[in-house]
């Protein structure tokens, strides 16, 4: 992980931290690597993922439409709203 | 000058049939007002998680199945990110690791006889929503009314080779996936949607040439016109250094007959999959699949051969009907009430496709159930129903659908209720023979005296006065036999 | 932002003489209440729906007090990064506003969502008792989602007695929680369910009679801390418990869970909060021509820098070039802690005994006490003493903290851990106001 790196690892979720924090982070990652590496020592080559911590499937809901929520009511906290639309900036194509 | 080969695969996104979305109990529906099939989960709003809707892993296997595909047993779903003000969550739920179907097939005729276009994979996801440019704000209007909607993307391997194979190809999935009821896929209604992946090698070359994807293209046809113009590019760039090829994704500006690099928007960037820990595994036993295997229709192409071969349609007809499966329900639904097969067919082929497209809806919007018509064929040849008016009580049936109500078990009480019943009463018609000869008698002894075409306007006026309620057999003889007193 | 803001909100209903009182974390969802779970992206943020588990304890009855104090997004150390500010008591020392309002009584449970061990830190020092439950077991529908396949509702409370009745009214199936286990199986942590499958001699609901120490982990803490688990041994001991200590493999891999907890909690964080982003609701900035400023800054201006941490982490550890030895490396940790924990349960017990289950016994947290300082010099701490609650959040078993320290049941164990938590030591742990 390198200021570089970082960028674009920032530009990706959206964030702009600062020169200070960036130097914050850099060290932090630094130390996350080490965690990797302790990791790495753990043999999990016959092990399989466990993606749920309790056995489950098939949790699936029948096809039944339902409306409860009004549009006034969603749209109630919308920082810009026009017309019953969420609006924000003119986005380029 | 080389000879260049065209190496294409495609992306089709397909809008399953279903009533409700994938993740959450929002309508799945079209022309709403913006915002009105939404709630705080497909907004992207804290607290709501996601339940995934049964019917869309029926429909994903039915696709599976009806391409030929092995069905994975265990298919899970995972999520993917990125930033885009249509995707509320900022990350869309898909299948990564392990999708419904894989390895299928799509036959596609050419030329050159039968070709199998091999499908990669069959994955189920949701859709995202939708955004109108305002022009006059210069501000972006977002509608989440489609994000969440069920979406199956069909991947082929890049097997096709032609703008033709390509037409063939979508055709046949169309026709496929109609049959089946998985969606509707109409393109101009969005339901369809191909993504045409693209390159260019001297023919001969095993080696893939930079590829281009293209996207927006509102119809088949429109697909043909980027197909080409962009081969020709492709073409182009390497043989005269017009420009330099790069992988992008490019719009397809069909006004323009153009296409035009398109700002990414998916910044290049990873997606970052990892399995959804709110949905758990959807696994598949032998009485899911067999239960769903059970329920494929007969391909169009088999209903047409046993037209043909049993039923004994022209291929013509046949042909027509088995582009549709509304039509070839309702033929066979006509049949089963014991309609004859061409009758049956006619008033498909000529009557109900002329109230569908005076109406500008197309075969697949077919709402008459084949019992009715086969009902309403028996009326007509019983005379209980005029042919005029037989065609009249078919639009009746249009009416009652547009209405949402739905179609009466007895067409006979039905025809009754709408008044367009022919009249039994014998001694009515006899009374309006009597008085239509008193009104005309020169017109009658014309006849009497020879002139067979006397009879015509004779036998209209009394048409008119019954307003065309009789069997008109029964008329003719009846004023006939008057004639001759 | 003021010190010391113990509720967020206050609900306008009035609190009833004679029926329970329940505060609730900020990162439960209620519609007469704002929602802000610690962070300025929140901040106001009026839900249009309840949590479920809000529904169920206004149907049985109590009153909610209103939103209790936390860390942005609650997976922080001890609620030091709330938006709000941290809580710290008269001598210095970082509390939170969950241990206050039990402590001056102004509510009797506190219902929150742990997700990193933030709530089971808390009990542990201010004496107080803790269940995070089997997952699965309480519905998560209405909490505001970080670390899904972990976190659980969870409650505090005075005593063992208090929680159980608080988890009898929340415990339940719940089909709009995609994770909530049958009906069945949820029963069984409240006292009827559990009673039931005792008599039924089920494995889960036998008294726990054997206890194993988590000796690594003991040894990672101070010597109050140690102090404090021999007590709880010898209390336990002279009550016929058992005791022993987990096999070195096990402690191995307790050591690392955390590093394993850390990635899989960041990971799926950072995916949860990618919706926060100023455009449908909450916080946005001020002046943006486009809309990634849009984005950007809002994200930016909102979050705290150990949240941007978390989420930068959490996208990294997912990235093509990571994600086999980050991400998928962790699922199977996972899994070994999980058979780790089966293996220790199964184990059988030294002499005697050989009925009932087993419990492991562990600290919670390493010190007795923390300050801002400790916080200030270590932003990361929720990163590194996490170790303690790690191995229950990333396996999702039931965790129990009382007397100041911490026991780990199997499945479904929760009533047969909170009746062993009556024999810990309480006063030992006491902490004042």
């Amino acid at each position: 992980m390198d200021r570089d790196a970082l960028l674009g690892l920032e530009r990706l979720n959206q964030l702009a931290l600062t020169p200070e924090e960036q130097d914050e982070m850099l060290a932090f990652f630094a130390a996350r690597e080490t965690d990797w590496e302790s990791l790495a020592q753990v043999d999990t080559a016959n092990v399989e993922r466990m993606v749920h911590v309790r056995p489950m499937v098939n949790v699936l809901r029948e096809d039944v439409p339902a409306q409860p929520f009004s549009r006034e009511d969603l749209l109630a906290q919308a920082p810009e709203s026009m017309d019953g639309y969420w609006q924000v900036p003119r986005v380029l194509q | 000058m080389t000879a260049f080969e065209t190496v294409i695969g495609l992306e089709v996104h397909v809008e399953l049939a279903t009533k409700s979305k994938i993740f959450c109990s929002c309508t799945n529906g079209s022309d709403a007002e913006p915002n009105t099939h939404v709630c705080p989960a497909c907004c992207g709003m804290p607290g709501m998680l996601p339940v995934a809707n049964r019917q869309v892993i029926n429909l994903g296997m039915t696709a599976g199945m009806m391409l030929n595909c092995h069905i994975n047993r265990t298919t899970t779903f995972d999520k993917k990110s990125y930033y885009y003000p249509d995707l509320p969550a900022s990350y869309q739920t898909t299948q990564w690791f392990a999708p419904i179907a894989v390895n299928g097939y799509v036959t596609i005729q050419t030329e050159d006889g039968p070709k199998d276009i091999r499908v990669k994979q069959i994955h189920m996801e949701e859709d995202a929503g939708k955004l109108v440019h305002d022009n006059l704000t210069y501000t972006t209007l977002v509608d989440f009314n489609r994000t969440s909607v069920p979406l199956i993307e069909i991947v082929s391997q890049p097997d096709l080779r032609s703008a033709d194979e390509v037409v063939a190809y979508l055709e046949r999935l169309r026709s496929l996936l109609r049959f089946a009821k998985v969606s509707g896929a109409r393109m101009e209604k969005g339901t369809m949607r191909a993504d045409v992946n693209l390159s260019v090698r001297p023919a001969g070359s095993t080696v893939l040439g930079v590829r281009t994807e293209m996207k927006n293209m509102a119809s088949i046809a429109a697909i043909r016109r980027a197909i080409e113009y962009e081969t020709a590019r492709h073409i182009d760039a390497i043989e005269n250094g017009t420009e330099e090829l790069v992988q992008e994704t490019r719009g397809w500006d069909d006004d323009a007959g153009k296409s035009f690099a398109m700002r990414n928007k998916e910044t290049a960037g990873d997606y970052r999959y990892f399995p959804d820990p709110n949905i758990m595994p959807v696994v598949i036993d032998d009485e899911w699949y067999d239960q769903i295997r059970a329920s494929l229709p007969e391909l169009p192409e088999v209903k047409l051969e046993r037209y043909v071969a049993q039923v004994g349609l022209s291929d013509y007809d046949a042909g027509i009907l088995a582009q549709s499966r509304a039509f070839c329900d309702c033929f066979e639904g006509a049949m089963a009430v014991g309609a004859a097969p061409k009758e049956a067919a006619n008033w498909i082929i000529t009557n109900c496709t002329g109230i569908l497209n005076k109406r500008g809806l197309t075969s697949e919007d077919l709402p008459v159930p084949g019992r009715a018509l086969g009902q309403l064929i028996g009326l007509v040849n019983d005379g209980k129903v005029s042919s005029a008016n037989g065609k009249r009580l078919l639009e009746a049936l249009f009416d009652l659908d547009s209405r949402g109500e739905s179609v009466p078990e007895d067409m006979a009480a039905f025809a009754e209720a709408e008044g367009l019943v022919n009249s039994s009463d014998t001694g009515a018609l006899e009374a309006v023979v009597a008085a239509v000869i008193a009104a005309d008698p020169e017109t009658a002894q014309a006849y009497r005296d020879g002139r067979e075409k006397a009879l015509n306007p004779l036998f209209g006026a009394c048409m008119k006065q019954l307003k065309g309620k009789c069997d008109t057999q029964v008329l003719r003889s009846l004023l006939i036999a008057e004639l001759k007193k | 932002m003021s010190e010391n803001t113990l509720f967020i909100t206050e609900n306008p209903c009035n609190r009833t003489a004679g029926r329970p009182v329940i505060g609730l974390d900020d990162l439960i969802l209620t519609q007469d209440a704002a929602t802000s779970a610690g962070s300025k992206m929140l901040a106001g943020f009026k839900s249009l729906f309840e949590a479920r588990v809000v529904e169920r304890l206004r149907e049985a009855g109590y009153d909610i007090a209103g939103k209790a104090n936390i860390g942005e997004f609650g997976f922080d150390f001890l609620g030091e990064s709330s938006y709000f500010g941290p809580v710290v008591d008269a001598d210095g020392h970082l509390a939170t506003a969950t241990a206050k309002l039990l402590m001056d009584s102004s509510v009797d449970a506190v219902v929150g969502l742990e997700v990193n061990g933030a709530q089971a830190r808390s009990a542990a020092l201010a004496g107080q008792v803790h269940l995070k439950p089997t997952y699965g077991c309480v519905s998560r529908f209405g909490t505001v989602a970080v670390a899904c396949s972990g976190e659980t509702v969870d409650i505090t409370a005075r005593s063992t007695e208090d929680v159980q009745q608080v988890l009898d009214v929340l415990a339940g199936h719940d089909d709009a929680d995609g994770t909530s286990l049958p009906a069945r199986e949820c029963v069984r942590v409240t006292a009827a369910g559990f009673a039931e499958a005792a008599g039924a001699g089920e494995a889960f609901a036998a008294p726990i009679t054997h206890v194993k120490v988590a000796r690594g982990l003991m040894d990672a803490a101070d010597a109050d801390t140690k102090q404090l688990m021999e007590a709880a041994i010898q209390a336990l001991s002279s009550e016929g418990v058992d005791i022993t200590d987990m096999a070195s493999e096990t402690d191995a891999l307790f050591a690392v869970a955390n590093l394993a907890w850390n990635i899989l909690m960041c990971a799926e964080l950072c995916n949860n909060v990618n919706r926060f982003e100023g455009m449908k609701y909450g916080y946005h900035t001020e002046k943006y021509q486009t809309i990634d400023e849009l984005y950007t800054k809002s994200r930016t201006e909102a979050f705290g820098y150990l949240t941007k941490a978390a989420i930068l982490y959490g996208s990294e550890v997912l990235a093509t070039g990571n994600y086999e030895r980050c991400y998928d490396k962790s699922l199977r940790i996972r899994r070994l802690v999980s058979e780790a924990f089966s293996n220790e349960f199964a184990r059988g017990a030294s002499a005697g005994n050989t009925a009932g289950q087993t419990a492991i016994l562990l600290p919670a947290c390493a010190k007795r006490a923390y300050s801002l300082a400790d916080v200030e010099a270590n932003p990361y701490l929720a990163f590194e003493e996490n170790r303690f609650t790690a191995p229950a959040a990333i396996t999702g078993l039931p965790a129990v903290t009382a007397g100041g320290v911490q026991l780990i049941g199997s499945a479904f164990s929760d009533v047969a851990l909170l009746r062993l938590a009556n024999i810990l030591p309480a006063d030992c742990a006491g902490k004042e106001a």
